[in-house]
Order: structure tokens, then sequence, then C-alpha cells
């Protein structure tokens, strides 16, 4: 009998101990680099944590990481949090309430200041005043140039203006007819994602940094922009620039210029060994119109994402992914352990600065420090819901008419001012 | 009803009207429903805009692109697969043997999954590809072929008919089978040629077999997805968009619902409408013909 009581005891402890457990679960990008992160930080807090179970699972692609969540969202079977979500589609889950804000739980303000975030979170304020995404990632795309083939055509550095690129050209071409500046089919082809790996690069350079749409308005510094189409379409019509689809053309000296994410080191390293920082290529910020100031820093896009907490979690659910993530982004040694895991750099004010992670950069990957450096000129893409129509209607309207020669760069521009205006209205 | 006596059969079909119901009678009214909503999936708040997403359907280049595209694709597509599958199940016939390994050699390019294809395509059509070097050392230049509008919907339209000519063959080299040998020989001792024996014995016996590679064929073209997926995402400026991409960049894209569902029913209505005339026009060129 006494035995009988002990083990029910014992067994009622045992269910009331699991009833406390609270399990939330939490979607990691497709990327296999970031899940073995995100499942090293969830063991790490589960193992002084016991009464937290932490699912990590890379998210669904059905077709895509968006439409995975949405359906999720949809059957009502969401993750407690996610990350990989950058702030257009943000804005489409922040006006369907589908996710919370940050900055309504305590805590918020010691997070930010925690993790140096101070500057860098200023970029991803809503147009409600909230922070829905607290930024994991910001990869600024540079220019990667190939120095060992400028070296042999007589140049010590890559150039830095329009005027210098074309005068890299003519050299290029004189000396290898079958070589190009730059390959980029993807101009060519409307799809809304690759304007931010073409026009946004070279468009914030040259604008200074200058929105492109402020809420509902289009703030575009037009000068800036048509600058950039033309050069787009100078390079073209010079066969500098070549749009048709290449297998490979960088990485095998075809072409001399690219544009870059830190995303692409750990690849060329396996792939491509010869490619060494400093030797065969260097990475600058990407090139500017004539007339730009020497001194002044220059801007560029910044592939950006970050981690959101879905409203569907219960309010016990939302408490602990709380605590889990305050816990992993109060750590710097856990944005450390980002770097050497995935190769790409945290969202933080000091990535260039604080010896922890400048040391790190220099003596394993001296190609990220310009990444590092250039955080702070590195913009992320709008907020607005209709961010894929009206960056698909830059390529249609825009892009592609003046690239062909159906359009002026002035008139190209216009076309699609004119096209996304009663989008931006919704 | 005799229930008890049907018990038996309602078990057996059973199975797939539990599917038919799952996967087609609910999403189709799913769908239905939708059209009449603007709606991305996971707002709390379902906006009815009665007629609007038909107002816009067919007021957008987009859909306009898609529809006219689709009767571009047809008219490359329907001749050339016909003629192809046709010389296919010709040549497998007439084989002394190992015909079935032929048939079934053909018959691959179907299983194929047309990412893989489309990716090999596109290596081989690459600026860079041995064929195109070969083509600029020959003449100097070498076409652009995702690039020019005209060329991206033959390049596109090649590789359908690729990997649809062997499937279509087998229902030619069925139809060929069932052509009794007498008829040939017996025109053979009137004197008639083998184009003469084809013109008049195997064309007119074919016409069932006609009859359902043409429909199938022009009911294809209004599915068309993957190759235009993989080699051009539609352009360029939308000279290989289909309904299907319409339908996918609208739902999964830009989270349009039910606007992406408007433009499934105008495409189901669409390939009704176009099939049924089809037939019609098939069923009458048989009937003057006198195959029917």
């Amino acid at each position: 009998m006494r035995r009988w009581l002990v083990g029910g005891m014992l067994m009622a402890f045992g269910l009331l101990s699991a009833a406390q457990v609270v399990e939330i679960t939490f979607w990691t990008a497709p990327n296999p680099s970031q899940e073995v992160f995100w499942r090293q930080m969830a063991e790490a807090y589960m193992a002084i944590n016991p009464n937290v179970k932490i699912v990590v699972s890379p998210m669904p692609e059905v077709p895509t990481s968006e439409a995975g969540i949405l359906a999720a969202i949809a059957a009502r079977t969401p993750p407690t949090a996610s990350e990989n979500i950058f702030i257009g589609f943000g804005e489409q889950l922040a006006r369907s309430k589908a996710i919370v804000p940050w900055n309504t739980l305590p805590g918020w303000d010691n997070l930010v200041q925690n993790r140096a975030m101070n500057q860098t979170i200023e970029g991803w304020k809503f147009a409600d005043g909230n922070y829905y995404i607290i930024p994991l990632y910001v990869n600024a795309m540079l220019i990667g140039w190939r120095l060992d083939i400028l070296r042999e055509l007589g140049y010590s550095q890559p150039p830095r203006t329009y005027s210098e690129v074309l005068a890299v050209g003519e050299v290029v071409k004189a000396k290898y007819p079958g070589k190009f500046v730059w390959l980029r089919s993807e101009l060519e082809v409307p799809t809304w994602w690759q304007r931010w790996f073409d026009f946004f690069v070279f468009y914030y350079a040259a604008s200074q940094g200058k929105a492109l749409i402020t809420g509902r308005e289009i703030t575009a510094d037009d000068q800036a922009a048509i600058g950039v189409l033309q050069f787009f379409k100078t390079l073209r019509d010079r066969k500098f620039l070549i749009t048709e689809p290449l297998a490979t053309g960088f990485e095998l000296g075809r072409t001399v210029m690219t544009v870059l994410g830190p995303w692409t080191f750990p690849w060329w390293r396996e792939n491509y060994p010869e490619l060494v920082y400093g030797q065969t290529f260097v990475v600058t910020p990407p090139p500017v119109p004539d007339a730009y100031p020497a001194e002044k820093p220059v801007f560029t896009f910044a592939d950006a994402k970050g981690v959101v907490l879905y409203a569907q979690a219960t309010p016990a659910q939302r408490q602990a992914m709380w605590e889990f993530i305050q816990w992993v982004f109060s750590n710097p040694a856990h944005d450390l352990k980002w770097i050497e895991i995935t190769g790409m750099l945290p969202a933080r004010d000091d990535v260039g600065t604080n010896a922890l992670f400048t040391s790190y950069i220099q003596e394993k990957e001296p190609a990220l420090l310009p990444y590092a450096q250039n955080i702070p000129y590195a913009l992320p893409p709008f907020a607005h819901p209709e961010f894929v129509e009206i960056q698909e209607l830059m390529g249609l309207e825009c892009i592609y008419p003046v690239l062909v020669g159906e359009l002026t760069p002035a008139r190209g521009w216009d076309a699609w001012k004119r096209a996304i205006r009663p989008l931006l209205v919704k | 009803m005799n229930w008890k006596k049907d018990v038996g059969g309602w078990l057996l079909a059973s199975p797939y009207v539990l599917a038919a119901t799952v996967f087609f009678l609910i999403p189709l009214g799913w769908s239905l429903s939708l059209v009449f909503y603007d709606w991305n999936l996971i707002d709390p708040v379902r906006q009815f805009v009665g007629l609007e997403n038909f107002r816009t359907a067919f007021t957008t280049s987009r859909v306009l692109y898609a529809f006219v595209n689709t009767y571009k694709y047809a008219a490359i597509f329907v001749p050339s697969v016909v003629v192809a599958a046709l010389v296919l199940a010709l040549i497998v016939q007439h084989l002394p043997r190992l015909k079935q390994f032929f048939a079934v050699g053909f018959f691959l390019p179907y299983l194929a999954s047309g990412v893989a294809v489309g990716l090999v395509v596109r290596g081989i059509l690459s600026y860079d590809s041995p064929f195109n070097e070969f083509l600029r050392a020959t003449f100097g230049s070498s076409p652009r072929w995702l690039r020019d509008p005209t060329l991206a919907l033959v390049v596109i339209s090649a590789m359908i008919v690729w990997k649809f000519a062997g499937y279509y063959a087998l229902i030619f080299l069925a139809g060929l089978q069932g052509i009794p040998r007498e008829l040939y020989e017996a025109a053979c001792l009137d004197g008639a040629g083998p184009f003469v024996q084809f013109r008049r014995i195997t064309l007119p016996l074919l016409y069932p077999a006609f009859y359902t590679v043409l429909v199938l064929a022009v009911g294809l073209c209004f599915g068309i997805f993957t190759e235009p997926y993989v080699l051009t995402g539609g352009g360029p400026r939308f000279a290989t968009h289909t309904w299907q991409l319409e339908i996918y960049y609208q739902a999964f894209d830009r989270y349009r619902a039910g606007y992406g569902a408007t433009v499934a029913v105008l495409n189901a209505v669409a390939t009704f409408v176009s099939v049924l005339i089809i037939r019609r026009v098939v069923e009458a060129w048989g009937v003057r013909r006198g195959f029917r």
C-alpha cells in the first residue's frame, strides 16, 4: 500500500513537472549553417532552463519561405518565433496582426542596449512606431573586383566612379574581347527580389542612402536613380555588361566585377580556393557618380533579416520565447558564434569596432572586414506591403525598357513612378 | 435505390470519392468562394470585393499576356508534337525488334523532372556553353536564346514537345497496332504505294488517336508552368508568361489568394471553352472526311 502511495505521488509529481515545461518552436532559415547555430543556442539554453523545451527546425519552402509561413499561419500552425524575415514581409505580417511588437515586451530597451543595436535598430522601425523584427544579420552588399585581372590591365586598385569603371571596360575589351566588366543576367528579368542585388545597391550608393519610398510617398533622389540607369545602359551598350545567362563569370575571370555578399566566401573556399582576398580579389563599396565627393561614405543595400514573434503563440510561449531571445542576443559571444558558423555579420553597431569581432574577422576571414566596416552605411529594403509589385514594376517598366533602348533613363524612371503610385496608397 | 446491393460498389469507389472530395471538390468550392474576396490568407478580416477581382483580371495586361501566349504555345506545340509523336510511333511500329524497349525509351522524357531538364537546357543555351561558343566561332554571333521574345517561346515549346512526344507516340502506337494488316496487304495488291497507304489507311484509321492527342495537347497548353518558370520566369516582357505562372505569382509571390483564385477560375473557363472548340472542330473534320 505504501509503495503504491509513493509511486502515485511520484507519478503525480512527474505529471506536474511535465505540465510546467513550456514547449516553444523556432523556425530557422532553410540554410543548414543557420539551423546549426540555432540548435546549439537552444541546446545550451535548455541545459540551464529545463522547464523550457525548444524545438528548432528549418522553415518549409512551399514554394518560398514566405509562402510557407503564410500557409502555417493560415493553418494555425505557425512556430512561436522564426528568423529569416525581412522588413517588407514583416510589414505585411504586422498589418495582418500576425506578429507581436517586441518593444511592447518588458526589457526591450535593455536588449537593444546589451546588443549594441541603438543605431541599427532605427532602420527597423515600422510605420506605426513599433519594432516587430529583431535584426539578426546585416549583409552589406559590396562590389568584388578581380584584382589579378585589374593588375594585368595596369590598375593597382579598383575603379571608384562610373567613368573609371567605363575606362576599365575599354581596357578589358581591348585586351580580352571575350571578357566583360559585369555579368548580370537578372537585370533583364523582372523577379522582384533581384532588384536588391543590382539597382538598390547602385542607387543607395549614388543617392547617399536616400530612401526610395517612405511610408506611402516616393522619396527617391531622381537624379541619382536616372544616373544609375544611364550607367547600366552605357555598360550594356558598350558590351561591358552581359545580361545573357552565363554559367560562371567572376569566379573564372570572365568578368572583373560582381555584386558580392559575404555568404559567398564559404562557397568559394570549397569550390574556388584560388580566389584569395587581397591577392586575386578585393571588396569595395559600389561605384558612384563622378561628382560624388571622395571623402563621403558610400551607402549600399543591406540584405538584412531578423526574428519575429507570432501572435498565435500562447502568452506562456511568448514569454518563454522572449526570455530565450533575450538570452541569445545579450551575449556578444553568441554573435561571435553566429559569425563563426554562418559567415554572416550580426546586426550590431559595434561589429566593425568591437575587438571581439574584429580580431576574429582579421584572423579567420579578412574578406569580411569591409562588410563589418560598411554595416553603418548598409540600408535595409523599404517597408511597404506592396513590395513585390513595386519592385517587379521596376524591372518591367523601367530597367528592361531602358536597357533595350525603348525608353530613355529619365522616361523609364518616370514610368516606374507612375506605375507604382496607385500601389503606394493601398 | 437498393443500398444493400450497392454497398459493395460504394465501398470499392470510396477511396476515389474520398480523395476527389478532399483534394478536388473542397478546394474547388474554397476557390470559388475566394474569388469574391481580397485576402492574403492570414489577415483576420477578409475584405468582400464582389466582382472586383474579375474586373482587375479582365483589365490587367498580365492575364491578357497569359491568355494570348497560351494560343501562341498551342500554335507551335500542337502541330509539332503531333508530327513528332506520329513519326516516333511509325518508327517504333516498323522496328523489326525491341519495339517495347524503344517505346519505353521515347516515353522516358515524360517522366523526367521539368526543373532538372530546365537547368540542363539553360546550361546548353547559356552564353558560354560549347554550343554557343561553336556558333560564335562559326557565324560570328550566337542567338539570345532566352532573352529574345520569339526565340524564348520557341525554346520552351521545343522542350515541351520533347517531353510529350514519346507519351503521345504511345497513343499513336496503340492506334497503329489496332489497324488490321489485311488492309495494307489488300492495298498493296491494288498497287497502292507507302504514301497512298499512309494517307488512305493509316491516317483515317488513326482518327481516334488524333482526336485524343489533339484534345490532350490543347489542354496541356493551359497548364504550362515548370519550363518558363525555370528558364525565363515568364519573360522577356511576358513573352513566355502563362496562366499557371500568373496564378503562382499572385498566390505565392504577392499573397493575393482571392485574386489568384479568380485567375485560376478564368483559366479553367478558358481551358474548358478551348478544349470544347477543338473537340467540335476535330469532330466536324472527322465527319466531313468520313472518319467518324
